[in-house]
């Protein structure tokens, strides 16, 4: 009788978590796995997947080579600048900005999100191109430089397109700070430097490690940045990706790619979680 | 056999004069003269003739998926306008990619403009249906130009009709281009050398790797395995030293961050319209010669407005004025006589003919070769 | 005073494309980008266009769908794991972990080859029937969205949960409330703020995808998926028309929320 109850709250919890169990089988577990499958079959010969059990898919990698290697060092260093531009902001508001000021300040923040993407990054295709920027610096004397179509530009679209996602944490992060500490460190007679290393920056990391998190998995599937901003010559695995499923539909050796990629970031993350977020207070706030 | 059924010449010629002076009424004129039935059974074959009411069974919009800069949006307005159709249009850069969006399935596509060399294969794929022409009466095959516009028809049955030709050159601004190159070899040479950073090539493999293929003197359409890597090595070289690789090139040549790009009649004409400095040059060594045409997917969900806008496109006088919108030449005598003088004597639209002789026609095999799309796929990750 | 600086900087930064935008949405021109003189006219075409029109409503649709759906079940979800514990709970933090790390093209790309492989097997037995074939919509597209912002629900809601007092809870046991009684009038307020995270987040993301839907949205067009479509033409000022509209929309939005927001602190 006792384990009525017991029994009950367990159908409870079932229930619960059935409906997202349902879609983490059918929209994730099992697309995956048919990718799994596919990345061993052969191309049809005209275009699509025939049945097949090859490792040729896997051994032809190397012809995507680039588009790695582009991905895996414009995606972290995208990160990096992006908290570089990210964290001054975040610490103003948090810490200089007037209360009054400050919700409209991060409202400020966020509002570009809400303007389409694809429109945003336009915009900076006319910014970049000859006619915008460029012209300018060339009164300045600078003459004859090329932004547009270039990593540069990748990396400042990135920059651009996830500064508020990086923001966010970081700020959240800062706002938990205890004023009273800063005041004691600088009655201790730490100079603001000081006071910021050993003090804020410590108690800011969880953000930072959540916002890097968040802008390095996004960077890494990118297709839309570097198609506009990169001009088909910048080109990352979500572009090599969407040319193989709709130019050379060749979907096994796009199957075998994919696999590649999830793989690469569930290796970088787990190393990335067992190392920066092995701090207990990093952990927590990560997982916001 | 009552007499009065047989109309003489001179019989209806009075009829007619008295229906001219109002003494008669048109339905009088109409029946004695026969020309009542004659109108309803031509009606349906007749486009001026035929019942508005044909449109009016017509709904929704219809998906027309083709090229950039490739239709006049103000006749597409006027077919709005007409049957209440709404045109929504799809753009692409390559005919891989729309083969690959319709072998996925499900576009949602109910016109398309595939070019001449991939039309057997969307009939061997089963993708196209073949097309109704009682439903297409303003397409008339005796007034098209058969040098053009065989490959729309396979044995004997008619999947695709034609909308017009061109040929693949490239454009080049001459106020910054001064070094007049007339042939593939120049171009590819130019991109790696004085215009480093200022070439666009095609998005599509057919063009980038066919002219790369002219630089060497080969075929546009080599499958040969030694030729493709030889293409692919120059392709290789020049990359770094593109602007882009963008089938939509006009915004780039227009703003002035492209100086030279691979270019389509079409676009070239749009082109030196609005910016007299902009040149045409057909590579020497050849190219690319083409035919697109209209075709209708097996499972396009509104095939009468489908067959409604075909038929509006091919009309003559609309025909006429997609020509002068787009700048591409109508495979239609009828459309032809229509479009002012100064069109047809342009060089642009009618290159010389000894320009013409070193093109070709693209090649089926091309479409389908894997080796094609991975050099391409490898170029552009590179 | 530099750091003042820096971030009025950053706010250039942030609103120079923007500005771009909004001012070019007023051309009288044809080119998005090339300045022939004041006119409303592209707002009124941008509002008779019967595509933009539908691929605005298409987009509102999904991402409303996606978000309702995403925020309920990543709700339920969240709180049936705080009463999970071993090896099954372990299963679903993976998988949550997994639906956020894998990238949305590969999202795409799966999902594509998973409906087309399970479609081509189920149809035919669907058709002999009598039924309606399955094919790519709406429903595939929310199908996908969902997964991905499912994830992200159940982490800001468990993050609420986690940071919650347990002992009001406790409380509301002790006054022998019924465990539903406890949730409505205890945790489900306590959680509010992050259900509506959770909505609006969930309702961004979803609005803003372009690379899922171009590989499931079938034969529908989103507004992400007309605007790429359309840069590849050329951008009309009609583009821009409808970005500042929306926008102005979702500023509304914002101020609106924050203003009932401020109105119910203050009655409390």
């Amino acid at each position: 009788m006792a384990s009525a109850p017991a029994s009950r709250s367990k159908a409870v919890t079932a229930l619960l978590v059935a409906p997202a169990g349902l879609f983490f089988f059918f929209l994730l577990v099992l697309p995956l796995v048919v990718v799994i499958i596919y990345s061993f079959g052969a191309r049809a010969d005209a275009g699509g997947y025939a049945p097949a059990f090859t490792l040729e898919n896997y051994a032809n990698l190397p012809a995507r080579g680039q588009a790695f290697f582009n991905t895996l060092t414009l995606a972290p260093l995208g990160t990096l600048l992006t908290v570089l531009f990210a964290y001054p902001l975040a610490y103003f508001l948090a810490v200089k900005a007037s209360p009054n000021s400050r919700t409209l300040l991060l409202v400020l923040v966020i509002v570009p999100f809400w303007t389409s993407q694809l429109l945003r990054y336009y915009a900076w295709i006319m910014i970049l191109g000859s006619k915008g920027i460029p012209s300018w610096l060339a009164y300045l004397g600078i003459a004859d430089l090329r932004i547009i179509n270039t990593p540069w530009a990748v990396l400042i679209g990135a920059v651009y397109g996830f500064l508020p996602l990086m923001v966010l944490p970081i700020y959240v992060s800062l706002e938990k700070l205890d004023k009273r500490l800063l005041e004691a460190s600088a009655d201790l007679g730490a100079d603001s430097w000081r006071t910021f290393r050993q003090v804020t920056l410590p108690l800011s990391l969880p953000g930072v490690a959540t916002g890097s998190m968040l802008v390095f998995i996004l960077l890494m599937g990118e297709y839309i940045l570097p198609q506009l901003l990169g001009g088909g010559k910048v080109f990352f695995i979500g572009n090599a990706l969407v040319d193989l499923f709709l130019q050379s539909r060749n979907w096994p050796f796009g199957a075998a790619v994919s696999t590649a990629l999830v793989a690469i970031m569930f290796v970088t993350i787990v190393v990335y979680m067992r190392f920066v977020l092995s701090r207990g207070d990093v952990r927590r706030a990560a997982l916001v | 056999m009552s007499d009065d059924k047989i109309i003489t010449p001179q019989k209806f010629m009075d009829e007619l004069r008295r229906f001219q002076k109002g003494s008669v009424t048109r339905r009088h004129f109409l029946g004695v003269t026969g020309l009542g039935l004659a109108t309803a059974v031509l009606g349906s074959a007749v486009p001026g003739l035929r019942p508005r009411k044909a449109y009016a069974a017509l709904s929704g919009t219809v998906n027309l998926t083709t090229w950039p800069n490739y239709h006049s949006q103000e006749n597409l307005d006027a077919f709005t306008k007409k049957t209440g159709v709404a045109v929504n249009m799809n753009v692409f850069g390559s005919n891989e990619e729309m083969l690959a969006k319709l072998q996925a399935g499900s576009t949602g596509w109910d016109v398309f403009v595939p070019t001449n060399y991939t039309i057997s294969t969307y009939k061997g794929l089963d993708l196209i249906d073949a097309l109704d022409l009682k439903q297409l009466p303003n397409y008339d095959v005796s007034t098209q130009d058969q040098r053009f516009t065989s490959e729309g028809t396979i044995d004997g049955t008619v999947y695709a009709v034609p909308k017009d030709w061109g040929t693949t050159g490239f454009i080049i601004n001459t106020k910054n281009v001064t070094q007049n190159p007339k042939s593939w070899k120049e171009f590819w040479d130019l991109t790696k050398g004085p215009l480093t950073g200022r070439v666009m090539v095609h998005d599509y493999q057919l063009t980038t790797i066919g002219n790369a293929l002219k630089y060497f003197g080969y075929s546009f359409n080599s499958n040969d395995e030694k030729q493709l890597a030889e293409a692919e090595k120059l392709m290789l070289e020049a990359k770094p030293h593109l602007f882009a690789i963008n089938s939509d090139y006009q915004p780039s040549m227009r703003n002035g961050d492209a100086w030279m790009s691979v270019c389509w009649t079409g676009d070239a004409t749009q082109l030196h319209r609005d910016l007299p400095e902009m040149q045409y040059v057909i590579g020497k060594e050849g190219g690319e010669i083409w035919t697109d045409y209209y075709a209708i997917p097996k499972v396009a969900p509104n095939k009468e407005a489908a067959y409604a806008l075909i038929d509006w496109l091919l009309t003559p006088e609309i025909n006429a004025k997609e020509v002068q919108a787009h700048g591409y030449p109508s495979t239609d005598a009828r459309a032809n006589k229509l479009v002012p003088k100064a069109m047809l004597d342009n060089p642009i639209l009618y290159p010389a003919q000894d320009l013409l002789t070193n093109l070709e026609f693209g090649a089926a095999a091309t479409l389908t070769n894997p080796l094609r799309a991975e050099i391409m796929a490898r170029f552009k990750s590179a | 005073m530099p750091l003042r600086l820096y971030a009025a900087f950053i706010y250039v930064f942030l609103y120079a494309p923007i500005a771009l935008i909004v001012f070019f949405s007023f051309n009288a021109g044809r080119y998005a980008m090339d300045w022939q003189g004041f006119s409303l006219e592209w707002y009124g075409k941008a509002f008779t266009n019967p595509i933009i029109v539908k691929a605005l409503v298409t987009s509102i649709t999904i991402a409303s769908c996606t978000s309702i759906i995403a925020t309920t079940v990543g709700t339920l979800c969240a709180l049936g794991l705080e009463r999970m514990r071993g090896w099954l709970r372990q299963l679903f933090d993976a998988l949550i972990y997994i639906a956020i790390m894998v990238p949305g093209v590969v999202i795409g790309i799966s999902t594509l080859i998973a409906f087309v492989t399970v479609f081509d097997a189920v149809n035919p037995t669907l058709e002999a029937i009598g039924m309606v074939r399955l094919q790519m919509g709406l429903w595939t597209v929310i199908a996908a969205h969902v997964l991905f912002n499912l994830a992200v629900v159940v982490l800001i809601i468990r993050a609420r949960l986690a940071g919650m007092d347990r002992s009001l809870v406790e409380a509301s046991e002790d006054l022998y409330a019924t465990p539903f009684a406890t949730f409505r009038q205890v945790v489900l307020p306590a959680l509010m703020p992050s259900i509506l995270a959770g909505l609006l987040l969930s309702f961004t993301f979803s609005f803003e995808d372009f690379i899922i839907a171009f590989f499931v949205a079938g034969p529908n067009t989103t507004l992400p998926i007309y605007v790429f479509s359309s840069i590849r033409r050329g951008v009309t000022p009609e583009i821009n028309a409808i970005g500042t509209a929306v926008l102005l929309t979702s500023l509304t939005l914002l101020m609106l929320a924050q203003f009932l927001l401020r109105a119910r602190t203050r009655s409390r």
